[in-house]
């Protein structure tokens, strides 16, 4: 019976806490006459789907096709070069490793609003900003290698050393064994940590804020900033772009959430 | 050549070169802006000069600038107001949700999870979503507030000098519960099971049991947990942009927000790179001490 009553208080609290979501998803099948109405309803009494609308008003495709851009190279060059280095921390003992860890962990502290003023002299000055999404993924990547090496560098710790000498013994090299047997048992891990990097870089905002001029290549970060403007009224409009925006990254979300909850746990405070 | 080549392929070289190149890539972007902030700090940065490689030295002018500037002593008040508040919040109703989501119910761990659905979208997009529930004439947050009889008129959240940083506040709080419970949760589940038993069994009453063996058995993780914090909550910007933009007048700018409009709103590089090296230099300090708390946990 107890158990019971735990599951129904423990309903509430998730109730109460993700109500912001619920407000967000609730206002965008508002009509705009609703949305204004004192005292607000709780529930839609005509719902309107306006996503089909928004999403072309706003050029939400550009937007959030650049998003997806930023995304997907940060992703791809923080797993290229964070797997590695992961296995190697997580593989030799010395204190040189250490040192090496010691000082990824350091750089994963560095606010990005606070290193967007010398990366952006930095990138003016060598050219990058011609190039502006490409100089977006630079920074945000060394904004979340550190966080993607220490998460793998768990899953890699989990691989018992043993099959890797008995490939060695069978003859095989550290590079075969390296990509035939560690990748391949370790690719749980991989493919979590880069799904969390892939939507954390999918939600960026300082760095594609700071170097980006151009507005077609502005990422839905952007976008959303620039169509919630200084005084605007359009709520409706701009919580059905959050809910474009939102819902695919909360449903992947939801699927990989065990996944992702157990990762960031074993990861986070070692 | 070829001996380094084989240690490459097959021996310690390998090892080394797969660490290497990360450490190489954070060191050229990160760690070199870092040391270039540093020197920009003590030159003349302006948009015109943006593009030299050689700029006038002026010492610690730009320092003393920005000490002198009437808004620095409010702005890093504002910043140790909002790192305080925040960490005090998350740390109190993270605990509270972890200590509860830790007893033993159908769909309990499931549920946990869920919290981080706020954790995981976009901090703009929760921005937009706060700053409508604040709005002043319509937002859902003044009329519960209202008809509950809490409060008897509309509070304007975001431009009232007054309350706008509590307003960012209370966002971030919102923003940060998650995190700080998961990290909770997992200290929790380190402490042994058998030891709560034994305290039962002397006659240990609830309170008992959570102030003289939960807290202390959660020290090095709350350590943890609190530098995490301090960490995460400087690293807040997109709320700010999104929510009232260090406004009205500066009543609600912190630190890490004001860095960034000097430099790319007032075009102020050399005071904004200033600002950021003040701060980038307190995060590492406190990254050090986060260091030290889990190596100590390492060998309890």
């Amino acid at each position: 019976m107890k158990r019971y009553v735990l599951l129904v208080v423990a309903i509430g609290f998730l109730a109460i806490y993700l109500f912001p979501l619920y407000w967000m998803y609730l206002t965008a099948f508002k009509p705009s006459s609703e949305t204004f109405t004192y005292p607000p309803s709780f529930w839609p009494a005509d719902p309107q789907f306006n996503f089909v609308r928004v999403f072309i008003d706003k050029k939400m495709d550009v937007y959030l096709w650049n998003s997806l851009v930023v995304a997907c190279g940060t992703t791809v060059i923080a797993a290229l070069i964070g797997t590695g280095c992961a296995y190697a921390l997580a593989r030799v003992r010395s204190v040189w490793m250490d040192l090496v860890l010691f000082l990824i962990l350091m750089m994963q502290v560095l606010p990005p609003s606070l290193m967007a003023t010398p990366i952006f002299v930095l990138f003016n000055q060598i050219g990058l900003i011609a190039t502006p999404r490409f100089a977006v993924v630079l920074a945000q990547t060394a904004k979340v290698l550190p966080l993607y090496i220490v998460l793998c560098r768990t899953s890699f710790m989990q691989i018992p050393k043993e099959l890797e000498e008995a490939a060695r013994v069978d003859g095989a090299s550290r590079i075969v064994a390296f990509f035939r047997i560690i990748v391949p048992l370790a690719r749980n891990g991989i493919l979590v940590t880069s799904v969390l990097i892939f939507l954390q870089s999918f939600g960026e905002y300082v760095y594609s804020r700071t170097l980006i001029s151009q507005e077609d290549l502005q990422t839905a970060t952007v976008g959303l900033m620039n169509f919630m403007g200084p005084n605007t009224t359009d709520w409706n409009g701009i919580m059905t772009y959050a809910v474009i925006y939102v819902t695919p990254i909360v449903i992947v979300f939801m699927l990989l959430q065990r996944k992702i909850v157990s990762g960031l746990t074993a990861g986070a405070l070692k | 050549m070829s001996a380094l080549l084989r240690s490459l392929r097959d021996g310690r070289g390998f090892d080394v070169a797969l660490a290497a190149l990360a450490l190489a890539y954070l060191l050229v972007f990160s760690a070199f802006p870092l040391v270039y902030n540093v020197a920009m700090s003590f030159q003349e940065v302006d948009m015109f000069s943006l593009g030299d490689l050689i700029r006038p030295f002026v010492g610690l002018a730009n320092y003393r600038a920005l000490f002198a500037a009437p808004e620095f002593w409010s702005i890093m008040g504002n910043t140790a107001l909002f790192v305080s508040l925040s960490i005090v919040f998350q740390l109190a109703i993270g605990f509270g949700l972890a200590l509860f989501f830790q007893q033993d119910f159908v769909g309990a761990t499931y549920l946990r999870g869920l919290f981080l659905a706020a954790w995981i979208i976009p901090a703009l997009v929760a921005g937009a979503i706060w700053k409508w529930i604040f709005a002043g004439d319509f937002g859902v947050l003044n009329y519960m507030l209202m008809s509950t009889g809490i409060v008897n008129d509309k509070i304007f959240w975001l431009s009232t000098p007054a309350i706008s940083l509590y307003s960012v506040i209370i966002a971030n709080i919102w923003l940060g519960i998650p995190f700080n419970m998961i990290l909770l949760s997992v200290g929790l589940a380190g402490i042994p099971k058998d030891m709560y038993e034994a305290a039962a069994l002397d006659g240990a009453g609830p309170w008992g049991r959570f102030w003289h063996m939960t807290l202390p058995m959660m020290r090095s993780t709350l350590g943890a947990v609190t530098c995490l914090g301090v960490i995460f909550t400087l690293q807040q910007f997109d709320l700010f942009a999104s929510l009232t933009q260090g406004g009205p007048a500066n009543s609600s700018n912190v630190a890490q927000y004001w860095s960034w409009q000097l430099s790319f709103q007032n075009y102020d590089i050399a005071t904004g790179s200033a600002v950021s090296v003040l701060m980038l230099g307190f995060v590492i300090v406190v990254a050090l001490l986060y260091v030290r708390s889990t190596r100590q946990e390492h060998r309890a």
